[in-house]
């Protein structure tokens, strides 16, 4: 009702749509509103639900019409509010026929205890068949996309099985969640506004991270000083507007230069945190290495598991990511953080040097 | 080409006079009997300490296997009938014996709330009967 009198001029633009978790959702909207929503005017197929755009839909209802074709079953679906056409296909499995002769042998087979392959594939087809297969007065459940054919509005099935339904508890606790689902959910205005008013400084030093990262990667850098990298990170600070750098408080007044230098810190901090980077050795000279790309310690962590894994304590279930830790910083670097060795554990174990053996346990090869 | 939807109503809405002919309908009851040479059934329910009878034409879902004391959905077209009253001409007959008909009902009351509060949050619009 209220998305059938939507403006066509209120539709959101099409790119933000993906901003809303409802887009690439089955909605469990009502038959009566998935009749009445309005189409996309920019891409036929889409609708709109109160500004939330709709691909594609989950039902759950009555069949009361029924036609069958040689390709696909036609069927009406009644929830109470509403009557929707399915377009359901049949699987290929469904219409190949079977010689009953044959498959009434190996079943027979299978009742004797042994395990047949064929014969239980057989009865999962059956079960399949027989579930794809409706009456009139049986409960469907379907989901798919939405489409529009000869004014009449249907949903093409991507997946559709009979439900079985004895005591009605899916029908009424399907009842009960959709009012639930609407007042939380679908009846809510989105929140389709692109991050325009985003804070810039954060926005800013993610975005340096990010540049930091692709380049190391990209280069496969193993070690670099503060200054080799600085340059890169110089379009960032230029291309802020003044009022931003203004806002930021610890930064603003100084110089361009002071300000490069001090998101480049940040930056690496980040990273450091990360475990990408670490500093072998802490001194003036700052020399920072790509915690991936330093053999050293990948050799280092590498014999500390070969060796320690063949001790008796640890024989059985493999070392402790601390107790590798522990080690590597005593024989290593005091400077390793958890977060980089895990770093170093993930490669070693892509390299399948090492192996997990639980998800803090890991044992050489 | 596809019939109208079957909206819930409570067994005693049926006979009230409010549900209007031709109309579409789904509602519960009780079989308590079953009169095959004039396909006539008989749902009943208890509510609000009154027994409230709906009389079921089931021409088109015979045969089928009555059980007496079992609930049962019906699902059809309302038929004023002089003599009878409202009956309900099935188009779907499900016993759903074992249903917890307080929480069916509460999740029609539910389902009703929710589409009277959307209908009075839209103003304008009155309420159409689909």
């Amino acid at each position: 009702m209220q998305a059938a009198s939507m403006d066509p001029a209120e539709e959101p633009p099409s790119m933000l749509w993906g901003l809303d978790p409802v887009f690439s959702a089955f909605a469990r909207l009502y038959i009566r509103d998935i009749l009445e929503m309005t189409e996309s005017t920019q891409v036929p197929g889409i609708y709109f639900y109160n500004l939330h755009p709709i691909s594609k839909v989950d039902v759950l209802g009555t069949v009361v019409y029924k036609r069958e074709r040689e390709d696909f079953f036609c069927y009406g679906v009644d929830d109470g509010t509403g009557v929707i056409n399915c377009l359901c296909w049949k699987s290929d499995l469904l219409k190949e026929e079977r010689e009953p002769s044959k498959s009434g042998a190996q079943l027979s087979a299978a009742a004797q205890g042994g395990f047949e392959p064929v014969a239980e594939l057989q009865k999962l087809r059956r079960a399949q068949r027989t579930r794809c297969h409706l009456e009139i007065g049986e409960l469907l459940r379907v989901r798919g996309p939405v489409k529009t054919s000869r004014q009449q509005r249907e949903i093409k099935a991507s997946t559709y099985y009979k439900v079985s339904d004895p005591v009605m508890a899916v029908q009424i606790s399907w009842m009960m969640e959709a009012p639930q689902l609407y007042r939380q959910c679908y009846d809510k205005a989105p929140q389709l506004e692109p991050d325009a008013a985003g804070d810039s400084a954060v926005s800013s030093l993610s975005r340096a991270t990010k540049i930091l990262k692709d380049f190391l990667k990209q280069k496969s850098v193993s070690r670099f000083r503060p200054y080799d990298v600085q340059d890169l990170l110089q379009p960032l600070i230029s291309s802020q507007p003044q009022a931003a750098s203004a806002d930021q408080e610890p930064v603003a007044g100084p110089s361009a230069c002071q300000q490069l230098r001090q998101l480049l810190k940040e930056a690496l901090q980040i990273l450091q945190d990360e475990g990408a980077v670490y500093r072998k050795v802490k001194s003036q000279d700052e020399v920072y290495l790509v915690t991936v790309q330093d053999k050293d310690l990948l050799v280092a962590v590498k014999d500390i598991i070969r060796e320690d894994s063949r001790r008796e304590k640890y024989v059985e279930k493999g070392c402790h990511v601390l107790h590798i830790l522990s080690a590597v910083r005593q024989r290593y670097s005091l400077n390793v953080s958890r977060a980089a060795l895990e770093l170093v554990l993930k490669t070693l174990e892509c390299n399948s040097d090492i192996i997990s053996t639980s998800d803090s346990h890991y044992t050489a090869i | 080409m596809l019939p109208s939807a079957a909206v819930f109503y409570f067994p005693w809405e049926i006979n009230s006079g409010s549900v209007e002919e031709g109309q579409s309908v789904r509602t519960f009851g009780r079989l308590v009997c079953y009169q095959p040479e004039e396909s006539r059934a008989t749902l009943s329910t208890q509510h609000a300490s009154k027994e409230h009878c709906v009389v079921v034409h089931t021409l088109f879902v015979e045969p089928f296997n009555p059980i007496t004391g079992a609930q049962y959905i019906v699902l059809g077209e309302i038929e004023k009938d002089e003599g009878v009253g409202a009956m309900v001409r099935a188009r779907v007959l499900n016993c759903v014996d074992g249903v917890n008909i307080a929480l069916l009902q509460k999740a029609i009351t539910e389902q009703r709330n929710f589409f009277t509060e959307r209908e009075r949050k839209q103003g304008a619009q009155p309420a159409d009967a689909t």
